[in-house]
């Protein structure tokens, strides 16, 4: 009689199995995607396939980090992962730790080989890097003729400065004759005479831009003489023609920029030149003529006709000075004659004697003013206005001046 | 003749230069007078040097010809 076990014994019983098996903990998986869903949970559902047969796949949310693409059906990848049992469905699955584009792993690692080995030669050297013009005539571009590429240039180039030659070498820039055929552009367009060149194309996947990343189109980029600007896809590329050219611009538009300058702005750089030079030209004539004028006036006043008229300023001043001193003076004599002549006036004798008062003299000529110097019987002379006579004192009295009361 | 092989940006370098030397005190009014004059004639050439003709795009075919795009 044989031992009945449940499903669940069953199940773990195999899962078991599945965990002690060392292959199976870690393995690396090569397939195509199909029946892919990223779930609301962050989980990620899809199937890998071949022309064999299928597992099913499951990326949990945590493990997001493992992958840095977005997965879409009919991509072939390569899983890293273990193989485990879902002991409620009773099926086995690949739980991915880690997804990668398949071929995107070996290209990865040829383009590291390449970019170490032409580094280790030089070629990325800043020292071997051509600067670029900035004001050109031709601009060569290497691209294709069709495509978004072409066009961003075309148009920049356009809107910058239409007088720029544009010359296009039309290149095939991917699949199996794109190296060759950018290389015999940028030689082609070397030959030609160029002033600069753009060497890209538009944005796709890494083996599309896969042409940018061979030897020989570095080593056609590193010997060109004209100097070259990279322009392979979008900002996030790198190829090696980016390393190697003389100046990487991130999308083809930016090379443009780059490559053709602006005219509006090279018009309004030259007339505000000219406008400086004219300035600083007009400010050195001002400057001198103050010089001028200064020295003029300085001039003048050391000429001897300066000298002289200054003198005669003096002079005319001095002798205004002296008349009025003098006038001053004559002035204030003739006013004190008229002062004197005035008081003289009040003490003239004969102005006196007209008015009935006599003058009386003794006989040696004295004035006679006080009765105590006449004696009875002297003589005196007695002057009136207009004579002379002698008189005899007969009696005298001496005058008591009485005060009243 | 020499200045027939000046690109812009030398002629930009040389005007620099000039304008910087017009902005020195020490420059006689002769020199300052001859450098303004090298000065204009150099803003001259460089407008004479912008070809001001509008380019089409050039596409280089097979033959190593240059045909319109």
């Amino acid at each position: 009689m044989k031992h009945v076990y449940t499903v669940g014994q069953v199940n773990s019983y195999i899962k078991n199995m599945f965990t002690q098996d060392f292959l199976l903990q870690s393995i690396l998986v090569r397939g195509e995607v199909s029946n892919c869903k990223y779930h609301s949970s962050g989980h990620i559902y899809f199937t890998l396939k071949d022309e064999k047969g299928a597992i099913a796949c499951v990326m949990f949310a945590g493990n997001r980090g493992g992958l840095k693409f977005h997965m879409r059906e009919g991509q072939q990848v390569v899983v890293s992962g273990t193989v485990d049992v879902y002991e409620r469905d009773g099926k086995y699955q690949l739980y991915a730790v880690k997804i990668a584009q398949d071929g995107a792993g070996r290209l990865y690692e040829r383009f590291e080989q390449l970019k170490a080995d032409l580094q280790e030669q030089g070629l990325f050297a800043p020292e071997y890097k051509r600067p670029i013009p900035r004001f050109i005539r031709r601009l060569g571009v290497v691209t294709a003729p069709t495509g978004a590429a072409v066009r961003d240039i075309m148009n920049i180039a356009a809107r910058r400065n239409p007088y720029v030659q544009i010359i296009l070498y039309p290149a095939i820039v991917q699949g199996e004759q794109a190296p060759a055929s950018i290389v015999n552009g940028i030689r082609a367009l070397e030959t030609l005479g160029v002033d600069v060149m753009i060497v890209g194309r538009g944005g796709g996947s890494i083996e599309d831009l896969w042409a940018f990343n061979e030897e020989i189109v570095a080593r056609a980029i590193f010997d060109c003489s004209v100097p070259v600007i990279s322009a392979v896809g979008h900002e996030t590329d790198t190829t090696i023609a980016d390393y190697v050219a003389d100046l990487r611009a991130p999308t083809p538009s930016a090379a443009a920029e780059l490559a053709v300058y602006d005219y509006s702005l090279l018009r309004a750089q030259l007339d505000e030149t000219a406008a400086g030079l004219t300035r600083r030209m007009k400010q050195k004539l001002t400057i001198h003529r103050m010089y001028l004028e200064n020295a003029r006036v300085r001039l003048q006043h050391k000429s001897p006709m300066g000298q002289i008229r200054e003198k005669r300023l003096w002079l005319a001043q001095l002798s205004d000075r002296i008349k009025r001193g003098m006038q001053d003076r004559t002035d204030g004599a003739r006013h004190r004659v008229a002062l004197y002549a005035e008081r003289l006036n009040g003490l003239s004798p004969l102005q006196k004697l007209s008015q009935g008062f006599s003058h009386i003299a003794d006989k040696e000529g004295r004035t006679v003013t006080d009765i105590d110097s006449v004696q009875v019987g002297d003589l005196l002379t007695i002057h009136v206005k207009n004579g002379r006579m002698t008189a005899q004192v007969k009696e005298k009295e001496f005058w008591q001046w009485k005060k009243e009361s | 003749m020499e200045e027939r092989e000046l690109t812009l940006e030398e002629a930009f370098a040389q005007l620099e230069e000039i304008t910087g030397r017009l902005e020195d005190e020490e420059i006689s009014l002769e020199d300052s007078f001859a450098q303004y004059q090298k000065g204009m004639q150099l803003l001259k050439y460089c407008n004479d040097s912008i070809d001001r003709v509008e380019k089409k795009v050039l596409v280089l075919n097979g033959e190593g010809k240059l045909d319109e795009f």
